[in-house]
């Protein structure tokens, strides 16, 4: 049995936190993740811009590191959504595009992962903040991860959930949209924020670290106090009860 | 270049989407004014549809009906001209612009027509047909209250359903003010009351009318239209002549059809259950009729559509209804309106119907970059037609056929190189945490020298950390193997059963 | 283009046909030829042709019906009243046109409306009977009314919906040019759904189909100036239904 962490580049380079709670986490519900090192980043940003080329060059690398898994579980809505796209990306190559879509099966988001393989959603968390959550769109709209996150932190005691105003919109991220077109994604982002700002929470927590990454760098720039989390680096701190600010 | 999808009598100025957003984004009454007109709109269709139930199930409903006519248009499209014309329409194609201007012209100067009451056509923009009309010395008129509005500002619509969301009372009541040759309040009653008075006449004296069309009903040859303020019934009932602009893939088959585009259309537009009016016109007035026209015109117009049959990634975009929620959905749309985008739809539907109507890859705007791909499009339209992906499309058709940004090419090639391999990508990471140090402050990094401009502008970039999470890969295996040697029997068990399903799942797709 | 006209009006719309007709067919082999495959000449099986299954055997029983066409009705403006008989339509017109103080009057000409003597009931007013007289300038007469009157031909609760078809007898321009209509609603003909109306049109088939088809919902309405509600802008600003049964 083989279950392989899909960790993602951002979060490998920039947010390597998130890929130790996730692990850790796992850990304590008997999974044993392991981690092949070949893989770099889905594609995304080239697959998004238009250059296929290129997305297939940094995909290849993932169909190659998960080939012999049994589940691939990726701390990114977007980035297990991107798989999906592996089989327009491959169609004209029989053999790979069999690889993508076994991958496509075999890919879930980690709240999926824990909600509807493992069947958990009580990790006996304790997490005493006021928090509010949103919702990524890959993740949520085209992924279709709802409820999972929803019963995750409905299991954390001592959490109070504040729902976030407009929380399905967009924080304006988009990759290579946020330096492409900087004005509209910079209003975006202050919109997003100042719903952020609206609920009062200590805590923003979300699923995706590149649309974190923009709220919380707009968060920062404005001089907001509001820490950002990955849901796996709340529960993690909640069930370890480690409370550092 | 891309000046030639700028129409005549645009406000926008500037000629690339970038530019002209940052004139919206500059201009803080628009800003407010669509984002508070979107924002009813989009609570309105949430609630609309919730109540009505079963959304989706509709929505696929109607996805499969606007499918299979597109998949059999030759068919359908040839059984509504043929029952129109059996229904005393005189019926013309047009494969371009230029071919339906031109007959619009015919039939007026043909009726000796001075003026034309248009009810709200978003195809007759395409065509510029008021310019036109005007061009031969016949007035057209624009008779919906906010296409009347924008026509008196000389200006084009910025919203589907809404043309005039970006003017405000004050603009409105100076505008009807100098038609009306006195100052007129800037009360909505006052307003609106004017130009019922005005346009009252304009209908009783008018010699044609001219109107869009929602549907086209195959199977009996009628035209149906939507509306609220009645000015397209007027239209179509008070002038002797009438011509209909349709594009060539407003068919349904039949009426039982219509039931599930009256369903979805009007939720999805405004939230209303069905709009004031849904007129359904079969052939002009019966000879013993004393109202209705006399002569009535379909001209069914191509001008891009077709360019779409037969391509898998854009056909669908022919099923688009033209409710306008996908433009209500939109955060970019929400902050930089739609005359930024440069042509005559606008929100997502126009950044993807625009280039796709339009076969020069080259001239295409970069208007499909002016969208974070967030999908809030797909999820609200109601045959679901995948805008966030047709844009990855255009992008990518952009980039093979060579007309991508220079610099963005290069990037994307040093993407390629490094994210082609794990040593490389590993490399990078060790020499961007020796050369942050340049510029990390704090933790994060607030420069806004070269590519961090524009991110750092409204953000600060976040620092690398000491290790990457494969750099402590080894330490974090060993501490775990310590308490987990393997995965745990019981869960083991529970991870086979879903392979097991997953399996059989294959299986039977393959086989059904 | 004056010396166009050297032919009659009728030789210029044949010609404009004989074009048509050339246009069509290659109008209709180019679409066949880019969706790549022969013409399709003959119905094509269309297994989702109207509403889903489960909305068709949809319907509510009569009371229900009253009552949610007189919610929806009402919720967008329009007035309802329940009245016993035609007998008590004659009196509510009646006394609605003196509390309007109004002069002029259309009604279609329908035996219904013949038959309760409403312009006897009225003789104040001027009361114009649709297409009565072949030299009448019909959609003067009714432009000039302060109220309209009809029997509709149709009712569908569920949408709050008047459906009136048009004919030598029944004008469009009743329901649409004056400044009050007044619509009445034999309970017998309130159905639940649209679709209860429209399908009925497939199976009397094109040939038996009016000119005009109309739904009304409500009185006339736009909300293009600031977002701002504005009745009658173009049709009748004032609806009455009454329920009469």
């Amino acid at each position: 049995m083989k279950v392989s962490l899909f960790i993602t580049c951002l979060n490998d380079a920039v947010y390597p936190r998130v890929g130790e709670a996730m692990v850790r986490l796992l850990a304590r519900h008997g999974v044993r993740l392991d981690f092949p090192k070949v893989q770099t980043c889905c594609g995304q940003p080239a697959f998004n811009s238009g250059y296929w080329d290129e997305a297939r060059a940094a995909a290849a690398t993932i169909l190659e590191a998960f080939d012999d898994s049994d589940f691939v579980i990726a701390p990114s809505g977007s980035c297990a959504y991107m798989i999906h796209h592996y089989s327009q990306l491959f169609r004209h190559d029989p053999g790979l595009l069999a690889k993508a879509e076994e991958l496509q099966r075999k890919t879930y988001e980690f709240t999926q992962f824990f909600v509807q393989v493992l069947g958990v959603t009580d990790l006996g968390a304790f997490f005493p903040h006021r928090v509010t959550y949103h919702p990524s769109c890959h993740g949520s709209r085209l992924l279709g991860v709802k409820e999972e996150p929803m019963a995750l932190l409905n299991g954390v005691k001592g959490l109070e959930l504040v729902p976030l105003p407009f929380a399905e919109d967009c924080c304006g991220f988009g990759g290579t949209f946020a330096v492409k077109m900087a004005d509209i994604s910079g209003a975006m982002v202050m919109e997003k924020t100042d719903h952020v700002k609206e609920t009062a929470a200590e805590v923003l927590v979300g699923l995706d670290m590149a649309c974190l990454m923009n709220i919380a760098g707009n968060l920062r720039h404005r001089n907001e106090p509001v820490r950002v989390m990955h849901l796996a680096e709340l529960l993690y701190e909640g069930v370890t009860g480690v409370m550092k600010r | 270049m891309s000046g030639t999808t700028q129409p005549v009598g645009s406000t926008a100025a500037g000629t690339t989407v970038k530019e002209r957003a940052e004139l919206a984004l500059n201009d803080e009454f628009l800003r407010k004014a669509v984002k508070f007109t979107t924002e009813r709109l989009r609570g309105g269709k949430l609630k609309a549809s919730e109540e009505h139930g079963n959304w989706d199930d509709w929505r696929e409903r109607g996805r499969q009906i606007r499918l299979h006519t597109i998949a059999h248009l030759d068919y359908y499209l040839n059984l509504f001209a043929d029952n129109a014309r059996a229904n005393g329409v005189h019926v013309h194609f047009a494969h371009t612009a230029a071919e339906a201007v031109k007959l619009s012209l015919a039939i007026a100067e043909r009726n000796d027509a001075k003026s034309v009451v248009k009810s709200k056509s978003m195809v007759t923009e395409e065509l510029h047909l008021n310019h036109a009309l005007e061009s031969i010395g016949v007035e057209a008129v624009e008779t919906d209250l906010g296409e009347y509005i924008i026509q008196l500002a000389g200006e084009t619509p910025s919203h589907i359903i809404i043309p005039a969301i970006h003017k405000n009372r004050y603009q409105i009541a100076a505008l009807l003010s100098a038609e009306a040759g006195e100052t007129l309040a800037p009360d909505t009653t006052v307003l609106a009351g004017f130009v019922r008075k005005k346009l009252r006449e304009k209908f009783l004296e008018a010699d044609i009318g001219m109107t869009g069309c929602n549907f086209a009903i195959a199977e009996t040859g009628s035209m149906v239209l939507f509306e609220n303020e009645g000015n397209a019934r007027m239209v179509t009932t008070v002038p002797k002549t009438q011509i209909t602009l349709m594009g060539m893939e407003r068919i349904i088959p039949s009426w039982s059809d219509l039931e599930v585009m009256a369903t979805l259309l009007p939720r999805s537009a405004t939230g209303q259950k069905l709009t004031v009016y849904m007129s359904g016109i079969t052939g002009p007035r019966r000879a013993a009729d004393a109202d209705g026209p006399e002569e009535m015109h379909i001209i069914i117009v191509d001008n891009g559509r077709s360019n779409q049959l037969g391509d898998p990634e854009f056909q669908e975009l022919l099923n688009c209804i033209r409710c306008g929620a996908c433009l209500n959905a939109c955060p970019v749309y929400r902050h930089i309106g739609g005359h930024a985008y440069g042509g005559t739809y606008s929100g997502p539907i126009g950044a993807v119907l625009t280039p796709a109507l339009q076969k020069n890859v080259a001239e295409w705007d970069d208007i499909a970059n002016a969208s974070s791909l967030c999908g809030a499009c797909y999820e609200a339209c109601p045959v679901k037609i995948p805008l966030h992906d047709m844009l990855v499309y255009l992008r990518r058709r952009k980039v093979e056929a060579g007309h991508g940004s220079k610099l963005e090419s290069l990037g994307m090639k040093g993407f390629a190189t490094v994210m082609g391999s794990a040593g490389r990508f590993g490399g990078v990471l060790k020499l961007g945490k020796l050369g942050q140090k340049l510029v990390v402050r704090g933790g994060v990094i607030r420069t806004k020298l070269g590519p961090l401009k524009g991110w750092n502008t409204y953000r600060v970039a976040p620092s690398l950390p000491k290790q990457s999470f494969r750099d402590t890969w080894a330490t974090l295996e060993e501490e775990i193997r310590v308490g987990l040697r393997e995965t745990a029997p019981d869960v083991k068990q529970r991870l086979e059963a879903v392979i097991r399903e997953r399996k059989q799942k294959e299986g039977g797709s393959l086989h059904g | 283009m004056a010396e166009t006209g050297m032919g009659s009006h009728r030789d210029w719309l044949a010609q404009l046909e004989s074009e048509s007709r050339a246009k069509q067919q290659a109008f209709m082999d180019g679409i066949a030829t880019k969706l790549g495959r022969p013409r399709v000449t003959s119905a094509p099986a269309h297994p989702f042709r109207g509403a889903p299954d489960f909305w068709n055997g949809f319907e509510w029983p009569l009371e229900e019906r009253i009552e949610r066409f007189t919610d929806n009705f009402k919720s967008v403006g329009g007035h309802v009243e329940r009245l016993a008989d035609m007998e008590a339509v004659k009196r509510f017109i009646a006394a609605k046109a003196v509390e309007l103080k109004a002069r002029y009057a259309v009604r279609q000409n329908q035996p219904e409306l013949a038959a309760i003597g409403l312009e006897e009931a009225m003789p104040e007013v001027r009361f114009a009977v649709w297409n009565t007289d072949r030299e009448e300038h019909w959609m003067a007469r009714a432009a000039e009314a302060d109220i309209g009157v009809m029997l509709v031909d149709h009712a569908a609760a569920y949408t709050g919906s008047l459906a009136v078809l048009s004919s030598k007898d029944t004008g469009r321009s009743v329901s649409l040019l004056p400044t009050v209509l007044i619509a009445v609603v034999p309970i017998e003909r309130l159905h639940t759904r649209l679709g209860e109306i429209l399908v009925p049109f497939d199976e009397a088939g094109r040939e038996a189909l009016p000119a005009g088809i109309h739904f009304i919902s409500g009185p006339s309405r736009s909300a293009d100036i600031e977002n701002d509600l504005t009745i009658g802008v173009h049709g009748p600003g004032i609806v009455y239904a009454l329920l009469v049964g």
